[in-house]
């Protein structure tokens, strides 16, 4: 299955513009918020360089020169990990505030 | 000498997997276990580290977050806090003595599991520490005390508690702080110090627990050396003078002079009972004024101490009271003072010291702090000794130390009031 999953993210597009799969994340709510703050500066500003690139593309109607498109093998997860990490805080933080004490 | 024959008071010491363990049994249910670590503000090779590590207690360990630790602790109704100050940092928990294995094993991840995360240090440390400044700031007579320690010790002692240096952010980094903590938090820089529940059952739980502290090695700060001098502070937060003279260092150690501690409640400044100024030297000098608040103190650490007088309140008044106070010391110096006054300044020394020990609050650090300097824990029989046996003689001589050697002086606030300690009669 791997050739042809290749095949299809790379059909997606954003590559094209030097974007990363993360950057795609919809960033509109409390746990991509707060994941982005805890991004280490140097990912942070980049993530801002690569969307602003490929928003002038996007303008423009032009796709970024190939040496300059993302590379498969820099395509990789810097973001979600963050993101997993903050909704698994937001969800013990539900979970105990619903929790039931049964004391023995 | 009934409190010192009351074995309640007495701290029993052992040690349980390589940890010093500084043990009183009171009856009662509830039970206070506190860790007392060498890494005050003394200890933190940059500033601000000392302050962050007691904001990390209690966060985020390898096996739980902050909220679980938290939630679990309110759960069992319990209470935990950390404080620091210029030796050593103070984990406390107090809780029903039956939920001691919950809190001994929790004071032991804390000490060796704490994560420092980047982010936790960010969103919550940072931010409560920028809060520990302000209200430094705002509080002239903590901004004078720190100051009079920097200029009596420089480093080391003179450390400032709070880091009111404006680019300390720069030194604060997660990693620096779990670097610190390894070392702060390992078995020759810690002791514990435990009031209310079985012995046989916390050397269990501690040894079970502890045993996974690194043994590490001793933490050095160079010895403490008192130079002496003066420094003016502009600030809109009040005005307060403090003038600090060399003291006694804490009870067990080489320089440990009872007299310090006599002197200290003969200038006063303060009454303990209501409606009356009291016999204190000082408080009798100030009675006309009304917005002045004076006290004297012997701040002991383990090898010196500051003798600090403090008075804040209005510029002009503190500017009079000063020069009593260097009167007061003057006549005490030259022998002026009645055995009667003096007297009461040894019973009411010994009071206050014994009621140090007893107190938890100041009982803990000061016995935690006596096990990890190789002394011994605070022998309350013996300090009342020590203090009983303090004669006029020795208070004069105190005194006349005071006047010869250098002053230190810390004047913060309306400058324009404030006296120099030239135009005190002292000598920086």
């Amino acid at each position: 299955m791997m050739p042809l999953a290749q095949w299809y993210t790379d059909a997606a597009g954003y590559r094209r513009l030097g974007l990363r799969f993360d950057d795609l994340i919809p960033e509109e709510n409390d746990v991509v918020q707060t994941a982005l703050k805890r991004l280490p500066p140097k990912e942070a500003y980049d993530r801002v360089f690569r969307i602003r690139r490929a928003f002038q593309c996007s303008i423009s109607h032009t796709l970024l020169p190939k040496e300059e498109q993302t590379k498969p093998e820099e395509d990789v997860e810097y973001l979600s990990p963050i993101i997993r990490e903050v909704e698994k805080e937001f969800k013990e933080r539900k979970d105990l505030d619903a929790l039931i004490v049964k004391r023995k | 000498m009934a409190s010192a024959a009351s074995p309640g008071f007495q701290y029993d010491v052992s040690e349980a997997a390589g940890v010093k363990v500084a043990h009183r049994e009171v009856a009662g249910p509830t039970t206070t276990l506190a860790l007392v670590a060498k890494a005050g503000a003394r200890y933190q090779p940059f500033p601000g580290l000392s302050d962050a590590l007691e904001y990390f207690a209690f966060k985020t360990t390898l096996k739980r977050s902050a909220l679980r630790i938290n939630r679990e602790v309110e759960l069992l109704g319990g209470e935990v806090s950390s404080t620091n100050s210029r030796e050593n940092v103070v984990l406390k928990a107090k809780f029903l003595s039956s939920d001691l294995p919950y809190f001994a094993e929790l004071l032991a991840e804390v000490a060796s599991q704490t994560k420092y995360p980047a982010h936790e240090l960010k969103e919550v440390v940072l931010g409560l520490l920028r809060y520990k400044q302000q209200a430094f700031a705002s509080n002239s007579e903590a901004v004078a005390l720190d100051a009079a320690h920097g200029v009596a010790f420089h480093r080391g002692l003179g450390e400032t508690l709070t880091p009111t240096n404006a680019v300390f952010d720069k030194y604060l980094s997660a990693d620096a702080i779990a670097e610190f903590a390894k070392e702060a938090y390992a078995k020759s820089n810690i002791a514990l110090v435990a009031s209310g529940s079985n012995s046989a059952e916390l050397s269990k739980w501690v040894g079970e627990f502890f045993k996974e502290l690194p043994t590490g090695s001793a933490k050095e700060s160079p010895a403490s050396k008192y130079f002496g001098g003066e420094q003016r502070i502009a600030s809109k937060a009040g005005s307060s003078l403090v003038i600090a003279f060399p003291g006694s260092s804490a009870f067990g150690t080489a320089g440990y002079k009872p007299e310090a501690s006599v002197l200290a409640a003969l200038l006063g400044g303060e009454s303990n009972i209501k409606w009356t100024p009291g016999f204190s030297l000082l408080a009798q000098a100030t009675q006309g004024f009304s917005q002045l608040r004076a006290s004297t103190q012997n701040l002991a650490y383990s090898d010196a101490g500051l003798f600090t007088v403090s008075l804040s309140g209005q510029a002009g008044q503190i500017a009079a009271a000063g020069k009593n106070v260097v009167e007061i010391v003057k006549k005490t110096a030259a022998g002026d003072v009645s055995s009667e006054t003096i007297k009461k300044a040894v019973a009411l020394a010994k009071f206050r010291a014994l009621e140090s020990v007893q107190t938890l609050e100041t009982g803990i650090e000061a016995t935690g702090s006596g096990l990890i300097n190789g002394s011994k824990p605070y022998q309350i029989g013996e300090i009342a000794k020590a203090i009983e046996g303090v004669t006029e003689q020795q208070v004069k001589e105190a005194a006349k130390t005071f006047l010869s050697g250098k002053a230190s002086v810390a004047a913060v606030g309306d400058l324009f009031q404030l006296p120099y300690a030239e135009d005190l009669g002292l000598t920086v």
